[in-house]
């Protein structure tokens, strides 16, 4: 029982479509059906995450290094999500920085740049977006 | 506090309340899951005064740990009482405001409970057909009707403050960028942008000062099933501002079922903004409602990452806001980068 991903699907399909609605009239039957759906999207997302934050690095690094930034940010040791998450979340930061900068700047370069800046953060905003699965009483 | 203590206390606190009752009880007690803001019961209040037994239903709306919204209750309860009786407005009964927290072990405020009515799924919204456009219309015209409430006067006016008509823009985005940068726990890099963006092309100043429910939107108000919208809830963000806040919150595409051609998922837009153009007796530029709509989406952001916060640092448990911090904000983050992006040039 190594799989993870489907574990936790099963456990949200469990908590949806079987606890949930014997606790139909209690508050809890709203906190089993939100935690079942979370539970599955979870699962979903727990297969992709390293994948999409090693993604998010590169793409912050490659944007650093086109507006000549120095970058002090160490790469993580491990693929550990929480280290990753450390790492991106670093990038990030100056990412926020240099953006700005791009933007008080009105030369063709900066736009250009800029533009790349925005080209990243809709294509991680994309993948970042979970797909809910559709439960009648999983919502809000 | 246990719920059958709750009953017991806060019976008598009624009792003392209520003018010449005796024997009061409470019959039934019920938390209403969704309203993380503040923890919501439904009450069943018997009780005796000299014309005879009596049964009235209440919703207790009580202080959570922490919520969605930090938000202070005598801002909530002095709202309703602004749109109450007003207008045709389906708006609950404000009955008592409560600040100590020995009382019920935590500030509270109780309502007049609306029998009838269900709330909106906004992922769900056409679950409501063939009702659909009926409750759109009452939707906008409500929605109208609580921008044109006089503010001066108003309940709502003594408790906070009335901004100048051109620094309503500033002082909400100064307040959720405020709210994204303290309780974000990640770099926010796309609503730093919005928020850049917002300052740089302002709106034009408000055309008037009104009262702004602040979350007036599908999930937030009550419909019978037979085309009737019966109540307008959860007023705890409401504050003195541009109606336009309104219009662009309660029509942002999180709460319109992912349909861009209605309205809040409810009525084609021209419809809409028709109506609430009577009824507010406001004109529509569709440039400051696009300032708005934008800032919608990082007003959201700043609720959702609030709501992460308080979830992960064990504030509060609730689930609902485990989802808000995760999707909503995935949603709402996805809409800014899809809507900001082509104004710098870029494309997917």
């Amino acid at each position: 029982m190594s799989d993870i991903g489907m574990i936790l699907d099963r456990i949200g399909r469990k908590l949806v479509t079987d606890v949930a609605p014997k606790l139909e009239g209690d508050y809890s039957a709203g906190h089993a059906a939100m935690s079942g759906l979370m539970a599955v999207m979870a699962g979903e997302a727990w297969d992709s995450a390293a994948d999409r934050l090693v993604n998010e690095i590169a793409g912050i690094r490659a944007l650093l290094a086109l507006a000549g930034r120095q970058v002090t940010v160490t790469e993580s040791a491990t693929v550990k999500i929480s280290d990753l998450t450390t790492e991106r979340n670093a990038l990030a930061e100056q990412l926020v920085v240099v953006q700005a900068e791009l933007e008080a700047r009105d030369d063709a370069a900066a736009k250009d740049l800029n533009a790349k800046v925005w080209m990243h953060l809709m294509a991680t905003a994309m993948a970042r977006m979970p797909s809910p699965p559709d439960f009648p009483d999983a919502e809000e | 506090m246990h719920e059958t203590d709750l009953a017991e206390k806060f019976a008598a606190y009624a009792e003392a309340r209520l003018p010449g009752a005796s024997n009061t009880r409470v019959n039934n007690i019920n938390r209403i899951h969704g309203g993380a803001s503040r923890q919501t019961y439904s009450i069943d209040l018997v009780y005796e005064d000299a014309t005879g037994p009596k049964v009235k239903g209440l919703i207790l709306r009580r202080d959570p740990p922490d919520s969605l919204i930090d938000t202070e209750r005598r801002v909530e309860f002095a709202a309703i009482k602004s749109a109450y009786g007003q207008r045709d407005l389906p708006v609950p009964e404000a009955l008592f405001l409560e600040t100590d927290p020995t009382v019920l072990g935590a500030p509270f405020f109780v309502m007049g409970r609306i029998e009838s009515g269900t709330p909106v799924n906004p992922f769900k919204i056409a679950d409501i057909e063939p009702y659909r456009a009926a409750i759109g219309e009452q939707f906008f015209r409500h929605l109208g009707s609580i921008a044109a409430l006089p503010v001066e006067g108003s309940a709502l006016a003594a408790e906070t403050d009335s901004p100048a008509l051109d620094q309503c823009w500033r002082r909400e985005l100064d307040y959720w960028a405020n709210e994204i940068r303290s309780n974000a726990n990640d770099p926010q890099p796309v609503a730093e942008a919005a928020i850049r963006y917002l300052q740089r092309h302002p709106p034009p100043p408000a055309q008037r000062l009104s009262i702004v429910h602040g979350d007036y939107r599908s999930g937030n108000y009550l419909q019978d099933g037979e085309g009737t919208m019966t109540a307008i809830l959860d007023w705890e963000m409401a504050h003195i501002g541009d109606p336009y806040e309104d219009l662009a919150w309660a029509t942002d595409l999180l709460w319109c079922g992912s349909d861009q051609e209605r309205a809040a998922g409810l009525l084609p837009w021209p419809e809409a903004i028709a109506v609430w153009q009577e009824a507010s007796g406001c004109a529509f530029d569709p440039a400051a409602f696009e300032w708005w709509s934008l800032f919608a989406h990082v007003k959201a952001l700043g609720i959702w990452v609030t709501s992460e916060k308080a979830f992960a640092a064990g504030d509060n448990d609730d689930p609902i806001l485990a989802w808000s911090g995760w999707f909503t904000h995935a949603a709402h983050e996805l809409m800014l980068a899809m809507r900001l992006g082509p104004k710098y040039g870029a494309s997917v």
